[in-house]
């Protein structure tokens, strides 16, 4: 929050309104302003010095007769606390050297030059203060060298702070915009342009659009990573059934409750539901397919259904092995089972069941 | 008597999609693209059903549920949205929604279900049995009403048969029960999503600001 710049506030005030103008600036209580003026008044008159040197800085904004009448009256006060000459003279270039560095240098800035002459006055002052021989002087000089050091170089390392925090934000963000890039390059610029090319084959233009927001939304939402079938059952269905949907033009919804990890057995369970969804898909004569997949502790099963023509298994000729081969005898090997229900006009549901072994 | 319909969605495309599949099977009475845009309309309105997008750009689909629902009580929403993802589906589920459908579903299946939701039954997708089967399978629940946290295993092979793509009759067929039984138990499933105190669905429901 910015506070209102410094000003003498007349109609506020008692004297000049001095008091009343830092009370606002300062946001603080203005009778503990005049204490502490009155304090300093109190103090060789340094109080009233920096009184006359705001209220002059109030009404020209000169900051130059502003800091000399400061270091006068700071001057005072540390002389009425009992400081020798000499600290004191050391203490003012000091302070006066710093001022001249931070106005010369703008304060903050640290792209700004360096005042060379402002440092200069400071190093004399700090060593007439670390040789002054005074006792009380030997007390503040190490603290106020190392408050000096601070003072001129803490602007230009807390730029470089923020200079640093900014490059790596960056890094991140153009990093972050990179992948993004390419993962929009890779699938959704594809699909388009195989949209475009295939516009004339509604049926292939859906199912390439299915496939990619498949992805897209696996992508978004986190639930299904494209490009890692291995991942789990789930992720490794969901690309099963994107694939048929687009090698045959149909649409398949999947469900699930529970996944698991892919072992050697659920890899051929999902090949065998992949089979089951391939056979829907060519043999059925609908556009619809519904799998759903249910894991618990015991066992995987896998549903794949439509509602199209449906067979009769006894009508099957022995030299398709399909259903036979691909499905039920892989299922088997692996350790589970498959069973088909169907019926002619009724649809056909392909049942797979594996039991869980490792758990 | 065609069912009188409210859509709310913010994307034109999909809004006039969806007003000429469903056009001449249910009577559109008005349309919105926003939360601020639509509460007004449902109440000057007062539809049967207002099909309902849970992401707007003003907020999401169960904050216009919970500005209507209490002084417009007959009004039944039902969910459509792109989005698959649990928390949209049980934020706007537990805000009273009668259903939840996605995008992708044909003009057929989306009249079915808003006539369904109209005669206050409930309407679930594959996707959605599924979610729910998951979420109630697990122990984990905070205490509460115990008939309401676990689902009975008439109310879980119903909805094993949902997500396996069975329609309500063939269910019906199936386990040899009546088709309003059928409904009856997914009627009380959407029950106990709405008011069971879950971990699984509390967590999202309070994400999402909901309870």
């Amino acid at each position: 929050m910015a506070r209102p710049r410094f000003a003498p506030s007349a109609e506020e005030g008692v004297i000049a309104g001095v008091c009343a103008g830092i009370a606002r600036t300062l946001a603080v209580d203005v009778t503990l302003v005049r204490l502490a003026f009155t304090l300093l008044g109190l103090a060789a008159g340094a109080g009233i010095l920096l009184y006359l040197a705001l209220w002059a800085y109030g009404r020209s904004r000169r900051v130059v007769w502003v800091a000399l009448l400061s270091l006068v009256a700071g001057s005072l006060f540390l002389h009425a606390l009992g400081l020798s000459d000499r600290a004191v003279l050391g203490i003012a270039l000091v302070a006066g050297g710093l001022a001249l560095v931070w106005r010369e240098g703008g304060g903050f800035r640290a792209d700004a030059p360096v005042s060379y002459g402002g440092l200069a006055l400071a190093g004399v002052g700090a060593v007439l203060l670390l040789h002054g021989g005074d006792p009380s002087a030997s007390v503040l000089a190490p603290g106020a060298v190392a408050g000096a050091l601070l003072l001129i170089a803490g602007p230009w390392l807390w730029r470089l702070a923020l200079e640093r925090d900014a490059e790596r934000a960056a890094r991140i963000r153009s990093q972050e915009r990179a992948e993004v890039a390419a993962r929009v390059h890779d699938s959704v610029l594809q699909t388009l342009a195989l949209v475009q090319r295939h516009a004339q084959e509604p049926r292939r233009v859906a199912a390439i659009a299915r496939r990619q927001e498949r992805e897209l939304r696996g992508w978004l939402y986190g639930d299904r990573p494209i490009g890692d079938e291995s991942a789990s059952l789930v992720a490794a269905l969901s690309a099963a059934a994107a694939d048929v949907e687009e090698l045959y033009g149909v649409r398949i919804e999947l469900a699930s409750a529970g996944d698991c990890p892919v072992d050697d057995a659920v890899g051929a369970l999902v090949l065998a539901a992949r089979e089951a969804m391939t056979n829907a898909a060519k043999f059925a004569g609908t556009d619809e397919i519904d799998v759903y997949v249910e894991v618990d502790e015991e066992a995987v099963a896998v549903f794949v259904r439509d509602r199209g023509a449906g067979f009769d298994r006894a009508g099957v000729p022995p030299g398709r092995r399909g259903l036979a081969e691909s499905i039920e005898g892989r299922l088997a090997r692996a350790g589970g089972r498959a069973a088909v229900t169907s019926a002619p006009g009724a649809g056909t549901e392909v049942e797979l069941r594996l039991p869980r072994s490792g758990s | 008597m065609k069912r009188r319909v409210v859509l709310v969605d913010d994307h034109e495309l999909f809004l006039s999609g969806v007003r000429a599949e469903l056009g001449d099977r249910v009577e559109i009475v008005g349309e919105a693209g926003s939360v601020a845009d639509a509460v007004p309309v449902i109440r000057e309105q007062d539809p049967d059903v207002v099909l309902l997008d849970v992401h707007l750009p003003d907020g999401s689909g169960d904050a216009i549920i919970n500005a209507v629902a209490a002084d417009r009580p007959g009004v039944r929403f039902l969910a459509l949205s792109v989005s698959d993802a649990p928390e949209d589906v049980i934020a706007v589920i537990r805000a009273g929604a009668r259903g939840y459908v996605t995008k992708t579903i044909s003009a057929d299946e989306l009249s079915a279900a808003v006539e369904r939701v109209a005669s206050g039954d409930a309407v679930f997708s594959p996707r959605l049995a599924g979610f729910v089967l998951d979420a109630f399978r697990s122990g984990e629940h905070l205490g509460g009403d115990a008939e309401l946290e676990e689902l009975t295993p008439r109310e879980r092979e119903v909805l094993q048969l949902i997500a396996r793509g069975y329609m309500y009759k063939e269910i019906a067929a199936r386990l040899s029960l009546s088709a309003k039984t059928v409904e009856s138990h997914v009627s009380s499933v959407l029950r106990k999503l709405q008011l069971s105190t879950r971990h699984e669905l509390t967590r999202w429901a309070t994400q999402h600001r909901l309870v």
